[in-house]
């Protein structure tokens, strides 16, 4: 676990516009290509259950739960041996009035998820720290992703005491590391895209 | 143009260098080749780009389209040849492209489905499982050691419990054997590599399997691609004091087998992953196929658009051409596209408007030319005191100038395309014309010439006249010209010539022996009548006679050369209406009941000329109008004088008038000639004289009878010098006055 500043902004800008152009090629892109999901087909839902922050020694810390619930495509490629990206995102808003909130420090935790076939073991990796542990099932894999605790986000002294704060947290299915194959139909298809909504709250001094 | 070279370079080598980086782009684009992170964040963009290029083209098609739907309703020239060429090229470029997309599809379908293998899968599913049953064998094993450690554990009664889990960690080859307590503490653990970690407490998994009374194993991958095995038992109740116990061990795989599976494991997961992407891998292949299929096709599309456009514009410009010189635009020149055979066809049709034109402009000349000359043929026709008159066959007047109408009394001009036969009804002069013209065209004879005398009440009019015939169809006359010439003066200034040299002669030849005559005669008097001679008074009577008769010769012969003489004329300015009065006064005699009036023209100022001429002029007039009148009795004469300007030329008229016979028709043009008289009296050099003098002051006379009876005498004599200059230089003008008089 570690601390990214500004410095990880360009990579979470073009996550952002790869999204947007999504949205593009879907319009405009209406090729014959086989329709994504059937109706019995689970969609698979991310959602930021709760989340606070703690002060403690001069740093603030994050506990939060996320439930991941993997679409039905993201899981049977799991399954095949796709190794599957999953990110949490932290940012922290300074609020300005009449303008646009500024965005102070943004912080990306990334975890990847295989499943192991010689040991029928899901593995989640910590892409920041290169720790890794293995679960007997998925549940027990993505519930042990969901429970963040104690991660430090920000040393206190780096924000301005005067300003307020926002700070919002969302988890998402990264494609940008998919398989190159998948990385194309994860532009329209919902399935793949899969995403918290971001959950808002304040910072109390 | 070099600038047009230029563009069109710089258009060519951008659309190459883009098509170039399209196919880069597209070849980088290729499924297989996409590792790279770089390339997952520009998939987007490049998939937008190729967007954008298809809506692009997709916008200029429609384009292109909508302007030839709206050509082709128009009928704009062009635009049915242009979209059937479309039509062709279009099917010639779309069609093998199609075919080659639907073989290439089915060819990426069936070849990716051909990588996978029914006995691969099934090898390399039975190698995974051999190597899991290998390490099962082993971690069973594993598990067997920890529950014996357990059951050891719980009957050992040794305090040195640190000793004891260290021997028997290093009995059974365990690298981490550790007690936990209930909620996670550890108890005692002994480590192969102390320093180096510290024991993981048991997780949720090993608790929940625990918690249900269940040994907990597994074998869990390790970040280093090493194997490990966790194994945890529950301690039987009461070991190591009365809560419970929770020993887990940790071994580390045989290095060799765990090599081996990790490849196995690697190859199997490898392969499944590859069998999982199979059908996105169709889908890339077939989407990047698409793409690239609709950005060629529309390309080719446009092209063909494009190409029809270029094709069919040098034909709509040689038919706009064309219509331009249907209209008579010549100058139409049309832009060559390029040096093939429709620029060929192109440069043919300018240099044929430029013939055209050039020919045209020749034409133009030549006929401005020709105008010109006719207007100058019509200057010197108008100008020609000739009369020049064309005829149609059936003698309408085609052209006639104006001395043709001065000469035969007609206002020819306004009567253009009117039959010579009908004017000839009221045109006596006309008819007589006529006459002798038909006389010669009836019999067929086109080409003559002939004096013709014409009789009118101005007198008479001598024409030599020739007629032509103009060339026709066949042997016809396309029509007539007929020239005439007022030869009248002609004639009369030969008589006067001739009559002057008569004059010359006579005073010369005659009057020189006159003398000696007169001489003889009156010596032979002195002699021989004083004498006493039988025959004295026949001597006398008859020198006397010769005296006499000599005298009267002398008289004539000096009449003559009074006539032939042309002494200096001596200008001055005078009053014309007081010598006039003052010569008539001469004439009034109370005793003889005459009438002398005078009508003169108070405008008229001092005229310019020899005053002596013009008193002999008046003497002349009036004696020659009082012999006239010699046995009437009522004598009556009339002098009138009108000044007047004609055309810039000061004239002063004089007429005279008598109430005598008048002049008899058949001498009324020669009464000017010497010894042509009517009278008892006189010598017939009284009218040839005053015309002589009136000329050499550049005036004109004229003889007519008036219509109450008797004769009048006009005379046109110019207010000055200069005036009688003008009147003798302007010759057309002298036909105006006569048709006047």
């Amino acid at each position: 676990m570690n601390l990214v500043g500004h410095n990880k902004m360009a990579a979470s800008r073009w996550g952002f516009s790869a999204r947007a152009l999504e949205t593009v090629a879907v319009a405009v892109l209406a090729l014959g290509v086989q329709q994504s999901a059937q109706a019995q087909d689970d969609p698979g839902r991310f959602e930021i259950r709760s989340a606070s922050v703690e002060l403690r020694s001069g740093v603030y810390y994050l506990d939060a739960w996320v439930e991941y619930r993997l679409s039905t495509e993201a899981r049977a490629a799991l399954d095949a041996g796709v190794a599957l990206t999953l990110d949490t995102e932290v940012e922290f808003l300074r609020s300005r009035r009449f303008w646009f909130d500024d965005e102070e420090a943004n912080l990306r935790q990334g975890y990847e998820l295989q499943y192991h076939a010689l040991s029928e073991r899901y593995l989640v990796l910590n892409l920041n720290s290169g720790e890794q542990s293995s679960f007997a099932t998925l549940f027990s894999a993505l519930n042990s992703l969901g429970r963040i605790t104690e991660l430090p986000l920000i040393d206190a002294a780096l924000l301005d005491s005067d300003a307020t704060y926002d700070i919002r947290i969302r988890a998402l299915l990264s494609t940008e590391d998919i398989p190159g194959p998948l990385r194309l139909l994860a532009f329209w298809r919902r399935d793949w895209s899969l995403e918290s909504e971001w959950y808002t709250w304040q910072l109390d001094e | 143009m070099a600038a047009g070279r230029i563009r069109k370079a710089a258009v060519t080598l951008a659309l190459i260098v883009g098509v170039l980086v399209w196919f880069s782009v597209l070849m980088v684009f290729s499924p297989l080749a996409q590792d790279s992170d770089d390339f997952s964040r520009a998939l987007p963009w490049i998939l937008l780009v190729n967007l954008v290029g298809i809506a692009l083209l997709l916008l200029l098609i429609l384009i292109s389209v909508l302007r030839l739907i709206r050509d082709y309703r128009r009928h704009v020239p062009g635009s049915r040849l242009k979209a059937r060429m479309m039509i062709m090229l279009v099917v010639l470029a779309v069609s093998p492209l199609l075919i080659v997309y639907a073989f290439a599809v089915q060819f990426i379908n069936r070849g990716i489905d051909s990588w996978f293998d029914v006995d691969v899968e099934q090898g390399l599913g039975s190698a995974l499982e051999l190597s899991q049953t290998a390490l099962s064998l082993q971690t069973r094993e594993h598990l067997g050691d920890v529950q014996s450690m357990a059951l050891y554990l719980a009957t050992s009664t040794r305090t040195d419990v640190v000793g004891e889990l260290g021997e028997l960690r290093r009995d059974s080859g365990a690298a981490e054997l550790t007690i936990f307590t209930a909620n996670d503490q550890i108890l005692v653990t002994s480590s192969a590599n102390p320093a180096l970690t510290v024991p993981q407490p048991p997780t949720d998994e090993v608790i929940l399997q625990l918690g249900q009374g269940d040994d907990y194993l597994s074998l869990e991958p390790q970040a280093d691609g090493s194997f490990e095995v966790l194994a945890a038992v529950n301690l039987s109740p009461g070991t190591l004091g009365g809560e419970p116990r929770i020993l887990q061990a940790r071994f580390d795989v045989d290095q060799e087998l765990g090599v081996l599976a990790n490849v196995v494991g690697a190859s199997y997961e490898q392969y499944a992953e590859l069998s999982y992407l199979r059908e996105a891998l169709k889908t890339n292949f077939t989407v990047m196929l698409t793409i690239v299929l609709l950005i060629t096709l529309l390309a080719a599309v446009y092209g063909a658009f494009f190409s029809a456009r270029r094709l069919v514009v040098p034909i709509q410009q040689l038919m706009t051409g064309t219509r331009a010189v249907a209209r008579g635009d010549f100058d139409t020149r049309l832009p060559i596209p390029a040096q093939d055979e429709i620029g060929f066809l192109i440069n043919s049709f300018n240099d044929m408007t430029q013939r055209l034109a050039r020919a045209r402009k020749e034409a133009r000349l030549s006929q401005q030319q020709v105008e010109s000359e006719r207007r100058k043929v019509e200057v010197i026709l108008a100008r020609l005191s000739t009369g020049v008159v064309s005829l149609e066959t059936d003698l309408r007047i085609r052209t006639a100038n104006r001395s043709a109408g001065a000469i035969l009394g007609v206002d020819l001009d306004s009567h253009l395309g009117e039959s010579l036969v009908t004017l000839s009804d009221t045109y006596p002069l006309l008819s007589q014309f006529l006459a002798v013209s038909r006389s010669h065209l009836d019999r067929g004879d086109y080409e003559w010439r002939e004096q013709i005398v014409l009789r009118g009440e101005a007198g008479r009019r001598v024409l030599m006249c020739a007629c032509t015939a103009l060339s026709g169809e066949q042997e016809d006359p396309g029509g007539y010209i007929v020239v005439f010439d007022d030869i009248t003066a002609l004639l009369q200034a030969q008589r006067d010539a001739a009559w002057g040299e008569v004059a010359r002669r006579l005073a010369h030849e005659i009057k020189n022996p006159l003398t000696p005559i007169q001489l003889s005669a009156e010596r032979l008097r002195r002699r021989y009548l004083g004498g006493h001679y039988a025959d004295s008074e026949l001597l006398d009577r008859a020198t006397h006679t010769i005296i006499q008769q000599v005298e009267a010769m002398k008289e004539m012969v000096n009449a003559f050369s009074d006539y032939a003489r042309t002494p200096d004329m001596d200008l001055s300015r005078f009053d014309l209406n007081q010598l006039i009065a003052e010569v008539a006064e001469l004439y009034r005699h109370p005793e003889q009941p005459r009438s002398l009036t005078l009508d003169l023209d108070s405008d008229l100022l001092n005229v310019e000329a020899d005053e002596g001429r013009m008193r002999q002029v008046l003497h002349n007039l009036i004696r020659n109008a009082l012999e006239a009148m010699e046995h009437q009795t009522a004598e009556e004469i009339s002098i009138s004088t009108r000044h007047f300007d004609d055309g810039g030329i000061e004239l002063v008229e004089i007429k005279v008038t008598d109430n005598g016979p008048g002049f008899m028709d058949d001498i009324v043009d020669q009464a000017f000639d010497p010894y042509v008289t009517s009278k008892v009296k006189g010598t017939g050099l009284g009218l040839a004289i005053v015309k002589k003098l009136i000329e050499e002051h550049g005036g004109q006379i004229f003889a007519r009878n008036s219509k109450r009876g008797g004769a009048e005498i006009v005379i046109l004599l110019p207010v000055t010098r200069e005036a009688g200059d003008a009147m003798l230089s302007a010759t057309h003008r002298h036909d105006k006055r006569r048709e006047r008089a």
